[in-house]
C-alpha cells in the first residue's frame, strides 16, 4: 500500500507539470495580449512585453516560469492588480473561496445523504417523491437565480443576513452563499445516494446480513451505507474542488473577495499570469484529491486495492 | 424496521434543522448588535464615512500606472497634483500655489504651497513632480499613459525618452528650487493646465518609493498620501477598502467626510439592493432597474463622456467602401429610440463626432450635420437601394462584434432589428466578444463593422478628432483622407495652437468630413444612472480625468 | 489416495442427452427482455408521467414558436416589459396584464396594455424589454437547449463510458496512462477551456456542443470505471474469460449490460449538467448568440430584471424545471425497468 500511495504522489507531481505546460500552450492561443488597451502605441506594448519577458520563445519562458513556481514565485499580475505578485493575491483570496466552499459542501453533502436515505429506505412513498422533487429542484434552478433570492428574501427583505461578504463578519455574511453554493451538491449527492442504496439494499449480502439478525441502524451505516460510498465519492470529489476554488457568479452576487470572480476576470484582460496560477491551485487541488479518492478507495473496498497490488 | 429508520433519520434532519435555526438566531443578534455600535459611533464621533459602490476593483494605485476611471478616481483621492478640478472641471490651484506662462506659451512655471506635506511628514517639493513626471516616460516603466506627455502634453524630450532615444533626465521639467516647478513644451497647448489634474502628472516621494521597492502601492503601508484622505485598508484586488480623512491635509478644514468606504459590487441588484437598506450612499444603477427608480428624488443621471460609435471596417469591406451603404447604416439607426427604450440611464442620442456635454459644449448644435447622420429609416432605404445598385448585389451580409457587456449587447440587438428592418437584404450576425478580444480585432482589422466607444483624455475635440487622421491606431476601419490630415496638423502642432477660436473653426471643418463620408456612426453619449442618498450633497461629478471628487461632499446624518 | 492412474480418453467426452426440452423451463415461460422492460416500464407510474411531460414539451418545442403572431427575434420597443395577458383568464384578475412593480418609492401597480390602449394584445407570457413574446422565445429556447443538451450528453455517453470502461478493465499500467491523462484535461478549470474554445471557435450551437461535450465526459467516464472495478472481479467475468472471450467482448457485451442503470442514470444526470453548463456559458457572456435564445440565456436575461419584472424569469425557470424532473423521473423508470432484481426488495 505505502509503495502505492508513493507511485501515485509521483505520478501527480508528473501531472501537474504536463497541465502548467499545457495552460503554457493555452494561453498562447488566448487572443489578444493584456496590453491591448486603445489607448497604447505599437511601441509602448513593445516595451511592455520586454519587460515582461514576453518576447522571449516560449521554451524560455516555461522554463523560467517552473523554476519560480517551485520557489513560490507566480511572477506578477498584468492587468487586474498590476506589478502585484500572484502569490500575494491568492493569499488573501484562497482562504475565503475554501472556507465558503468548505461550508457549502458539508451543507450539500450531509443534506445530500439525508435526503437520498430517506427516499431509498421509503421507496416509491411520499418521502421519496419529496425528495426527489427537492434535488430535482436544487439542479434545476441555477445558482446564481437561488443565490439572488436568497439575498432578496434574506438580504433584503427580512435582513437576516448580511447581503455582502464582510470580512468583519465573516460567518454571517457567509452562510447565505454557502447555501446557495450548496444546492448543486446536495442534489446530486442525494440523486446518487438514493440509486446506491437502492441498489446495495436488493443485494445478496444485505439479505444476508439481515437473515444473521444484524439490527437497523448497523445495517444500513456499516454494512449498506459503506457500499454505497464508493461512487457517491466519485461524484462529491470533482464537486468539493470546484467549490473550494469559488463559484463565479456567487462571488458575483455577494460580493465576496474569492478567487473565482479574480479567475474570470483574468481571463477577461488576459492576465496570464493570473489565469496559469489559478488554473495551478485549481489542478494542484484537483489532483490532490483524486489522489485522496484512490487511497480511500482501497480502505472503503479493499477488492480495489487487491486488484491493483496483484498487477 | 423501516419505522425506526425513518424515525432516526428525521431526527437527524430536526437536530439540523433546529441548529440552523439557532444559527440563524445568533446571526440576527450579531447583526443587531454591529447596527448598535455603528449607531453609537455615529453619536459619539461623529463618523460619517461615505459609502461608494464600484464596479471594479482598482488595478493600481500607483500613479503612473494606473489607467481605469476606479484608479484614477482613488487615486485622486490621497494625491493632490499641481492643480484640481473644480465642480464645472476647470482646472483650479492644488499644489501649486500659483502658475506663470511664458509669453510664447511653451514654459509654465509653477509655485508649489508651502504647506503641502506627505502623510510620512515630508514636505510636497517640485523634485517629487520631477521624479514622478520621469517615472511617467521612463521606458522601464512603460507608463501605459506615457503619450500624455508625449503626443498630448507636448513636454520637451519626452517622445524621446519614451522611445529610448534619451536619458529620463533630459525630460523638459526642472525644479528651479524646493518649491518652483519649470515646464517647458515644443509647442504652446492650450489645454496644459487641464492635464496637470490627471494622475499621471501626480508628484511621488523618491525615498519613500525607494524604500518601498517593489511592493510601492500594494498596500496601506505603501502608500503615501498628499491629498484629502489617507488609504488606511487597501489589497490588491480588493473588493472593499476604506480611505481616512487626512487631518494633516491644507485644505482639511473644509473636508467635510471622515472617511471614504469602498465597496466593488459587480451585481446591479445586489448593489440598488444594499442602496436601500442603507449599507451604500451612490451607486450605479443599470438600465433595466431605472423603473424601478425613476420617481426617486436620489436617482439622477451623469454624464460619462464616452462617446459610443459604430466603426465600419472601411478599408477591407468591400460594401462598407460604398458610401451610400454607410450614409444608410447610420440614418436607418433610431438612437432617440435605442437611449430613451433601451439604455434609459439619460444617455444622450449624438448626432455629432464628439461627444454631447464636452469641451465647453462643442457639439452643443446636434443638427449641424443632418444631411449625414440623423434618425430617418427611409431616407435610408432609397440610399441603401442605391448603394446595392452600385455595388450591384442585393444582398449585404454584416458581423458586427461588441462587448459582452450588457448595455453594448442591448445596443447590439436593436441596432440589428433596425438595420434588418429599414434595408431589405441586410443580415448582420451579432458576435459578443471580451472587450480585450474585440479592442484586438478591430486594431488588427480582423472585423466588419464594431460597436466601441471612446473616452476624452483631456478637455479638447483633439482627444477625439486626432484618431481619424491616416495611420492612428485607433482609426479602426483605415479611413484616410489628406485634407483631413491637414487640418489637424495644423491645430495640433501648426499655426492655429495658440488661435484658439480660429483653431474651434477649423476642428467643426474636420469634424464635418468625419460626418460626411460616414466614417463612424455615432450613438450615443453615456450616461450613468447613479443613486446618491439625499444625504449626500457636493459629489463632484466630471466626465473627463477625475469621474467623482469627494472633497467638498456632504454627508449628514439624520 | 491410490496409485491408479486413469487418462481420459475422447468417447468419455460425449453430451449426455441434447435434445431441446431440458433447456426450455416450462414453469417460466421465456420472455423476450426487452419485452419485459417496457412492461415494467409502464408500469410505473412516475415514469409515464415524465415521458409525457418531456414528450409534450417537445411537441411545444417545436410547434410553440409558431403558435401565435410573433416571432423570436422580432421587437416591439413600444410594447416591452408587459405582464402576462391571458384571454378568458384575465377575466378572473389573474394573467390581465397588471403587475406590481416594487420601486425605491414604494410599489405600485401598473398595466401596460391599459395604459397604451392595447385591448386586443395578448401576451400569454408577457414580453421581454425588447417587447419580444416571451412564449415564442421560451418554446424556441427549448428547442435550442433540447437539441444542445440531447447531443452533448449521448456524446459524453459514447465517449465517457467507453473510456471509463476500457479503463477499469484493463487497470494497472494503461488504468494509470489514461487516468493521467484524465487528470491533465480535467485538472484544467472548465471556464479556462471553455472560454479559450469559443473564443477561437466561432460561437454557436455546434461550438457549445463541442465545449460541453469537452468537459463533461469525465464524470460519466468516471462512473462507469468506479462500476467496472466492482463488476470485474465477479465470477461471471472470470467465467467468460475461461470460456476464451476477448477482452472487448467482456467490456461491451458482458458488462456493458450489468451497468446500463447508472449509466442511464448518469446520462439522466449529465443533461440538466449540459443546461446547466449552457445557462452558465450565457452567464458569463459565452452562450448562443443574439437574438437566437436557450432556456439558459432566457434564465439569465430574466435574472437580470428579477427584481423589476419577475415575470420575465418565471416561464423559462419552470420549464426548465419540469424538464429535469421528467428526465429524471424516466431516468429512474428505466433504470428499474432494466434492473428487476430491485423492485424485489
Amino acid at each position: 500500500m505505502k509503495k502505492y500511495i508513493l507511485k501515485r504522489v509521483l505520478t501527480s507531481f508528473f501531472t501537474l507539470l504536463v497541465i502548467v505546460l499545457v495552460l503554457f500552450i493555452l494561453m498562447q492561443f488566448m487572443p489578444g495580449s493584456p496590453f491591448n488597451d486603445e489607448k497604447l502605441t505599437d511601441e509602448q506594448r513593445q516595451a511592455l512585453y520586454v519587460k515582461y519577458g514576453l518576447d522571449k520563445p516560449i521554451v524560455i519562458q516555461f522554463g523560467r516560469y517552473v523554476v519560480n513556481m517551485f520557489q513560490g514565485d507566480f511572477g506578477v499580475s498584468y492587468k487586474i492588480s498590476k506589478n502585484t505578485p500572484i502569490s500575494q493575491l491568492i493569499q488573501s483570496r484562497l482562504p475565503i473561496s475554501i472556507n465558503i466552499g468548505g461550508m457549502a459542501v458539508t451543507i450539500g453533502a450531509l443534506a445530500g445523504l439525508i435526503f437520498g436515505l430517506i427516499a431509498s429506505l421509503n421507496r416509491d412513498t411520499i418521502w421519496d417523491t419529496l425528495a426527489t422533487i427537492i434535488s430535482v429542484i436544487g439542479v434545476s434552478v441555477p445558482s446564481y437565480v437561488f443565490a439572488l433570492a436568497l439575498s432578496f428574501t434574506f438580504g433584503f427583505k427580512w435582513q437576516i443576513f448580511p447581503m455582502l461578504y464582510s470580512t468583519a463578519d465573516e460567518l454571517n455574511s457567509s452562510i447565505l452563499p454557502s447555501v446557495a453554493l450548496s444546492m448543486f451538491t446536495m442534489a446530486s449527492i442525494a440523486r446518487f445516494t438514493r440509486t446506491e442504496m437502492i441498489e446495495v439494499l436488493g443485494s445478496d449480502y444485505m439479505l444476508l446480513a439481515e437473515s444473521k439478525g444484524i439490527s437497523g441502524s448497523a445495517l444500513i451505516l456499516r454494512h449498506a451505507l459503506r457500499n454505497a460510498l464508493i461512487p457517491i465519492i466519485t461524484v462529491l470529489a470533482p464537486l468539493i474542488v470546484d467549490l473550494m476554488t469559488g463559484s463565479l457568479v456567487v462571488e458575483k452576487i455577494f460580493a465576496i473577495p474569492g478567487v473565482g470572480s479574480l479567475l474570470v476576470n483574468a481571463i477577461q484582460s488576459n492576465d496570464y499570469n493570473v489565469v496559469i496560477a489559478l488554473s495551478f491551485i485549481y489542478s494542484a487541488l484537483y489532483i490532490g484529491i483524486m489522489l485522496v479518492v484512490d487511497i480511500l478507495y482501497g480502505i472503503i473496498d479493499p477488492r480495489i486495492r487487491l486488484g491493483k497490488e496483484g498487477e | 424496521m423501516k419505522k425506526r429508520l425513518l424515525a432516526l433519520m428525521l431526527a437527524v434532519v430536526m437536530t439540523v434543522g433546529m441548529t440552523g435555526c439557532g444559527g440563524g438566531n445568533t446571526a440576527k443578534d450579531t447583526q443587531g448588535s454591529s447596527k448598535e455600535a455603528t449607531t453609537t459611533n455615529t453619536k459619539g464621533g461623529g463618523s460619517t464615512d461615505l459609502n461608494v459602490m464600484i464596479e471594479t476593483g482598482v488595478e493600481s494605485l500607483d500613479p503612473q500606472q494606473a489607467t481605469d476611471g476606479t484608479s484614477f478616481e482613488v487615486i485622486a483621492d490621497f494625491t493632490d497634483g499641481l492643480m484640481q478640478m473644480d465642480k464645472d472641471g476647470k482646472p483650479i490651484p492644488a499644489i501649486a500655489e500659483s502658475y506663470e506662462v511664458s509669453e510664447d506659451g511653451l514654459t509654465y512655471t509653477f509655485k508649489l504651497r508651502d504647506d503641502a506635506k506627505w502623510s510620512n511628514g515630508d514636505d510636497v517639493t517640485a523634485a517629487d513632480f520631477v521624479y514622478g513626471w520621469q517615472r511617467a516616460v521612463d521606458p522601464a516603466v512603460a507608463s501605459e499613459y506615457a503619450y500624455m506627455l508625449s503626443d498630448i502634453g507636448q513636454v520637451v524630450n519626452a517622445a524621446d525618452i519614451i522611445a529610448g532615444n534619451k536619458d529620463k533626465s533630459e525630460l523638459g521639467v526642472t525644479a528651479v528650487d524646493d518649491k518652483t516647478l519649470e515646464v517647458k513644451l515644443n509647442v504652446p497647448v492650450s489645454y496644459f493646465l487641464s492635464l496637470m489634474y490627471f494622475p499621471t502628472f501626480y508628484p511621488i516621494n523618491q525615498k519613500f518609493f525607494e524604500e518601498c521597492g517593489d511592493k510601492y502601492a500594494t498596500s496601506a503601508d505603501t502608500l503615501l498620501s498628499n491629498g484629502a484622505f489617507i488609504v488606511d485598508e487597501f489589497e490588491p484586488a480588493a473588493t472593499a477598502f476604506h480611505l481616512t480623512k487626512n487631518e494633516d491635509y491644507y485644505g482639511a478644514a473644509d473636508v467635510s467626510l471622515t472617511g471614504l468606504s469602498y465597496q466593488v459590487i459587480q451585481d446591479s441588484q445586489t448593489a440598488l439592493m444594499s442602496y436601500q437598506n442603507g449599507d451604500l450612499d451612490i451607486t450605479l444603477v443599470n438600465g433595466d432597474q431605472v423603473d424601478q427608480v425613476s420617481d426617486d428624488e436620489a436617482f439622477q443621471s451623469i454624464g460619462a463622456g464616452y462617446l459610443w460609435y459604430v466603426s465600419p471596417n472601411i478599408s477591407a469591406v468591400k460594401e462598407l467602401q460604398n458610401k451610400n451603404i454607410r450614409l444608410a447604416l447610420s440614418l436607418a439607426m433610431n438612437r432617440e429610440t435605442i437611449t430613451s427604450e433601451v439604455l434609459k440611464d439619460g444617455s444622450l442620442p449624438t448626432y455629432t463626432a464628439i461627444p454631447r456635454e464636452f469641451a465647453s459644449d462643442f457639439s452643443k448644435d446636434q443638427e449641424q450635420f443632418k444631411d449625414f447622420c440623423r434618425d430617418d429609416a427611409e431616407t435610408a432605404t432609397e440610399l441603401w437601394e442605391k448603394g446595392l445598385k452600385e455595388l450591384g448585389t442585393d444582398t449585404v451580409e454584416l458581423e458586427m462584434i461588441v462587448d459582452d457587456d450588457d448595455a453594448p449587447k442591448k445596443v447590439a440587438t436593436v441596432l440589428k432589428e433596425q438595420w434588418e428592418t429599414a434595408l431589405k437584404g441586410l443580415t448582420v450576425t451579432i458576435t459578443t466578444e471580451p472587450k480585450k478580444q474585440r479592442v484586438n480585432d478591430m486594431q488588427e482589422g480582423n472585423y466588419e463593422i464594431g460597436l466601441t466607444r471612446w473616452g476624452p483624455d483631456y478637455d479638447d475635440p483633439m482627444t477625439y478628432l486626432g484618431m481619424w487622421i491616416t495611420d492612428n491606431s485607433n482609426n479602426y476601419g483605415l479611413w484616410s483622407n489628406s485634407d483631413y490630415d491637414a487640418i489637424i496638423a495644423e491645430c495640433t502642432t501648426g499655426d492655429l495652437c495658440t488661435e484658439l477660436d480660429a483653431r474651434r473653426d477649423r476642428l467643426y471643418d474636420a469634424e464635418k468630413i468625419v460626418m460626411e463620408d460616414a466614417v463612424i456612426f455615432p450613438i450615443y453619449t453615456q450616461a450613468n444612472a447613479e443613486m446618491v442618498s439625499p444625504n449626500v450633497k457636493g459629489i463632484e461629478f466630471h466626465p473627463v480625468a477625475l469621474n467623482r471628487v469627494y472633497k467638498n461632499t456632504v454627508k449628514t446624518t439624520d | 489416495m491410490t496409485n491408479m492412474e486413469y487418462t481420459p480418453v475422447e468417447s468419455d467426452f460425449v453430451l449426455k442427452d441434447n435434445n431441446d426440452d431440458i433447456s426450455i423451463d416450462t414453469n417460466f415461460a421465456s420472455q423476450n427482455f426487452w419485452k419485459e422492460v417496457v412492461v415494467r416500464f409502464f408500469n410505473k407510474k412516475s415514469a409515464v408521467m415524465g415521458s409525457i411531460l418531456i414528450i409534450l414539451i417537445a411537441i411545444f418545442a417545436v410547434i410553440g414558436p409558431s403558435m401565435n403572431e410573433f416571432t423570436f427575434s422580432n421587437q416591439e420597443l413600444s410594447q416591452k416589459n408587459m405582464a402576462p395577458r391571458i384571454p378568458f383568464l384575465e377575466n378572473f384578475g389573474i394573467f390581465d396584464g397588471g403587475e406590481e412593480m416594487s420601486t425605491t418609492t414604494g410599489s405600485k401597480v401598473i398595466n401596460s396594455y391599459v395604459e397604451h390602449g392595447l385591448d386586443n394584445l395578448y401576451y400569454w407570457f408577457g414580453s421581454d424589454m425588447y417587447g419580444r413574446d416571451i412564449w415564442t422565445r421560451c418554446w424556441q429556447g427549448a428547442r435550442v437547449s433540447l437539441i444542445i443538451a440531447v447531443a452533448a450528453a449521448l456524446i459524453d455517453m459514447i465517449i465517457g463510458m467507453s473510456y471509463g470502461l476500457i479503463s477499469g478493465y484493463f487497470g494497472g499500467k494503461t488504468d494509470m496512462v489514461m487516468q493521467r491523462i484524465l487528470e491533465v484535461c480535467n485538472g484544467i478549470p472548465r471556464l479556462v477551456i471553455v472560454t479559450l474554445l469559443l473564443l477561437v471557435l466561432r460561437p454557436g450551437m455546434l461550438t457549445i456542443i463541442f465545449a460541453l461535450m469537452l468537459t463533461e465526459w469525465v464524470g460519466m467516464s468516471r462512473i462507469a470505471r468506479a462500476e467496472m472495478l466492482k463488476l470485474k472481479e465477479q465470477e461471471f467475468v472470470l467465467a467468460s474469460r475461461t470460456l476464451g472471450a476477448g477482452s472487448f467482448f467482456i467490456i461491451f457485451k458482458e458488462i456493458l449490460p450489468n451497468i446500463v442503470g447508472p449509466i442511464i442514470t448518469q446520462v439522466m444526470f449529465s443533461i440538466p449538467t449540459a443546461i446547466f453548463t449552457e445557462a452558465f456559458l450565457s452567464f458569463v457572456g459565452l452562450g448562443i448568440p443574439v437574438p437566437e435564445c436557450s432556456l439558459g440565456s432566457l434564465i439569465s436575461d430574466g435574472y437580470n430584471c428579477f427584481t423589476t419584472h419577475p415575470y420575465q424569469i418565471v416561464p423559462p425557470i419552470i420549464i426548465m424545471a419540469v424538464l429535469m424532473l421528467s428526465f429524471n423521473l424516466v431516468g429512474d423508470g428505466l433504470r428499474e425497468a432494466f434492473d428487476p432484481k430491485m423492485k424485489e426488495m
